[in-house]
Order: structure tokens, then sequence, then C-alpha cells
């Protein structure tokens, strides 16, 4: 009694096509289900699981199935994910003997919505002499780092890797409490007190 | 007492049998939120707000690797019936409403599009006056849409009843306390499923098709205007970022 699906609504109501979920979009015979739509249990019609705007895109030369792909374009913008290869800025909490864990807050010059968690090894540290790494000469906690992300790692954190020049501390502060200079890639000096302190620093140009 | 009038056929409150009450849907009301609504069903109000997908805060409660986890906490506020002394949530009637709204959205939540994720649902009644299950899923629906989560359709709920033999749609609170037979039904409208069906009260068998269809029309109907208003937020925010 009540498992019939409607088909028949018409494509493009009202003349504009916005379109809430659950809306029919199409055959599946005529189209593929991109992001923010999906095929129907029956399989036979695509139908929209986003509130937005309809965006149809012509199938890739060279693929044996020419139906094009329609996909729902939604409103709401979402935080930024890490993904690998892409550069985050991250504050380091917490050192220890063999790796340094940091709170990524910007992923490629976009905050995120909540912190993400991530670990720097200490293999991951330096490109050369990575067994002789010294993970509180290279950061401390309160450290502001740009590294990039290796992996998306274990259940706990994302790995992250500063192994390059331009990789590192960006913005550290000294214990007397002042933001301190970079005078090499590995030490920075504190303005208020002349203090020199050993970081792992990054050639920012 | 006789809560339909045998010379006019209207209810206490003016209302035809197969009248619903006035509703009234807001988009956007928490701006914290990452998506929340406001749902008004008569007089009975209700405020939902959603978060998510998230990271999962407690790994314990995490059953299923590939899917997202769908909470819900349905609360009442002290000021929203008629005596105040009443514990907000954690009392058996909340609790059993929290699970009920939870399995419905979570019927019509794409999760396994979203693993190792949490979406949060947290929906709290500001006046009740009858219905504020139905009212509570409606604002649900409304949240997720504007948080944007994948869906496969609208969902919409709606109660019906059976008074001085005479179905009745959308009972408030003074018709739901007479003791009658409460049907609430939760539907997907396009698709046309059913996800929620739950009744008090006995009711025989064909009384029950005619009580139950009356609701599932009521359902349409809502679902018509959730389908409003959300296409005139979408057009609303198309307007201010000016595209």
């Amino acid at each position: 009694m009540v498992g019939m699906v409607i088909e028949r609504d018409s494509v493009g109501e009202e003349g504009d096509d916005v379109v809430t979920p659950g809306e029919f979009l199409g055959k599946a015979t005529d189209f593929i289900a991109g992001k923010g739509a999906y095929v129907s249990p029956n399989g036979r019609s695509v139908r929209a699981c986003l509130t937005g705007r309809r965006k149809v895109t012509a199938p890739p030369p060279g693929s044996n199935d020419n139906r094009s792909t329609i996909e729902i374009v939604g409103h709401k913008a979402h935080g930024a994910v890490p993904q690998p290869g892409s550069i985050v800025i991250a504050r380091v909490t917490k050192v220890m003997a063999r790796n340094a864990s940091a709170d990524i807050m910007c992923v490629d010059s976009k905050a995120v919505k909540e912190k993400f968690s991530g670990i720097i090894r200490q293999q991951d540290v330096r490109a050369t002499e990575i067994d002789k790494v010294d993970m509180y000469q290279s950061f401390r906690p309160g450290d502001i780092v740009r590294a990039l992300v290796l992996s998306l790692g274990d259940a706990r954190a994302y790995y992250l890797s500063t192994a390059k020049n331009e990789l590192g501390v960006v913005s550290a502060h000294s214990i007397s409490g002042g933001t301190m200079v970079p005078i090499s890639w590995t030490e920075m000096q504190c303005p208020l007190t002349g203090q020199i302190e050993q970081r792992k620093v990054a050639k920012v140009d | 007492m006789e809560y339909v009038n045998p010379l006019t056929g209207l209810r206490i409150d003016g209302r035809r049998p197969t009248e619903m009450r006035h509703l009234k849907g807001q988009i956007g009301v928490v701006s914290k939120a990452d998506g929340s609504a406001l749902f008004e069903m008569g007089n009975t109000r209700v405020i939902a707000a959603v978060y998510g997908p998230r990271q999962v805060q407690n790994k314990a409660q995490q059953m299923n690797n590939n899917e997202a986890l769908v909470r819900c906490e349905y609360s009442m506020a002290n000021f929203s019936t008629g005596d105040r002394a009443r514990k907000p949530k954690g009392d058996r009637r909340s609790t059993e409403i929290s699970l009920v709204i939870r399995q419905t959205m979570e019927a019509c939540i794409l999760t396994k599009l979203m693993p190792r994720s949490q979406i949060d649902i947290f929906v709290q009644v500001l006046q009740a006056d009858g219905g504020t299950r139905s009212a509570c899923i409606n604002a649900a629906t409304l949240a997720l849409a504007d948080a944007g989560i994948p869906m496969r359709d609208i969902v919409t709920s709606c109660s019906a009843g059976y008074l001085c033999t005479t179905p009745l749609l959308d009972l408030n609170y003074a018709e739901d306390s007479a003791g009658g037979p409460d049907v609430t039904v939760g539907i997907l409208a396009k698709m046309d499923k059913v996800t929620l069906l739950q009744m008090d009260a006995k009711l025989p068998l064909d009384t029950f098709e005619t009580v139950m269809q009356l609701a599932i029309e009521g359902c349409k109907a809502i679902a018509q205007y959730i389908r409003e208003i959300i296409l005139q937020n979408t057009k609303q925010l198309e307007c201010r970022r000016g595209s």
C-alpha cells in the first residue's frame, strides 16, 4: 500500500533548479549520481540528498559510460579537513622523547572549524641525521609550526612532517615571554634578553 | 466533554476535524550550530540544533566503523508546560522520545557517506501543546537540511486521533489528554515510505486505517511547507552572497 515510488515529479519545478532532499533528478539510465545525489533503492531513479543547485557535468572523454554526472552544490561551506600533501599550520601541545603532538588549526590557509590532532615523529623533523634529533631542541609547547601532512596516521592523530627548508617553527615565544626572531635554521633569539634558543626554524621568504 | 461539536462539527479550538494547526518554520536560529531550526505547530514550539558531522567524542559508543553515529537528545524546557515542576531530561518519556527521534532520523540520513563521524541532534521543546514528538521531528528535518547533511528525503511527522467517532488531525494537548487513541506517523514524503508509526490506546483495524491515512495526508502537507521554507532559505542565502 505504501511502497509505490512516485516518479512523475517534473524535472525542474518552478522553472529553476534549486532542489531539496528526496527530489527526483533523473533516471539512473541517463545519469550517474555524483556528490549530493544518490540512486534510489529500486535502482531506477537518481534523487537528491542535499539542498542546493543542480549541476550536470558531461561524461569524461574516453570512458565506456556515456551518462552525464548529476551533482548538487550545497550552500553551506564545510570546514577544511587535512588531506595527505596539504600544508598545515599547527600549535605544538606536547613534546616527548620521540615525537611531538600538535593541534592543527589551519589547512592550506583556511581555518578549521574544529581542531585536529597531529603528531610529528622524531624521524620526520628534518631531512638529515634523523636519528640524532633532539625533540626538545626542535620544538617547545606553544610554538606555531608549518608542517606537511604525510598521511591520515592512526586513529588518534595525523602524521606531520617538518623535513623541508620551508617547514618548521614560524613563531615562538622565549622563556622571558618575547616573540623570538630567527637567526639560523636551528636558532632563534629573544629580543628582550638576547638569549638564544634552539628550534627547527622554517625558512620564510 | 464534546471534543467535536455535534451542531457545527468544529473542535474546541474552532478547527474542522481534518484541519491542521498553523505551521511556522524558521531556519538558522542558532548561529553556533551547523544547522538549526525553529518549528511551530499551533502553540507547540520546538527548537532543533544539529552539530556534525564531527569527530566521534566517545569511542565506546561508536558501534560501526563504516557509518556515522547519530545521537539525539530531547528535552523540555521547564517553562514549556502549565506547571513548572518538571525534570527536563533523563526521565522516561524524554528518553523514549529521544530514541524515537533518533531512529526516525537515522533511517533517513545517509550514514554510510560519513564513516567514523558523529552527528548530534538536540531538540528542545519551548512550548508544549500536544504533538511535541511530531514538531521535534519536523524541526530536526529542517535543521539537518540547513546543516547540509545528506538525507534520503524530507521526513515529516503528524499525529491524528479518534474522538466522538470522528478522526481528528493534529491533536492539541486538551484532545490528547482526553484518553482517546493517538496515532503518530512519520513518513519520507516523496518516497512515500513510513519511518515512524506509534499509537497508544486501542482502535479497531478499519478505523485505524482511516486515522493513519489522515495522518499521512497531514505529513504530506507539512512536507510541502517544509520544502518551501528550505527553498526560500536557499534563495535568501544566495541573494546575500550576491550570486
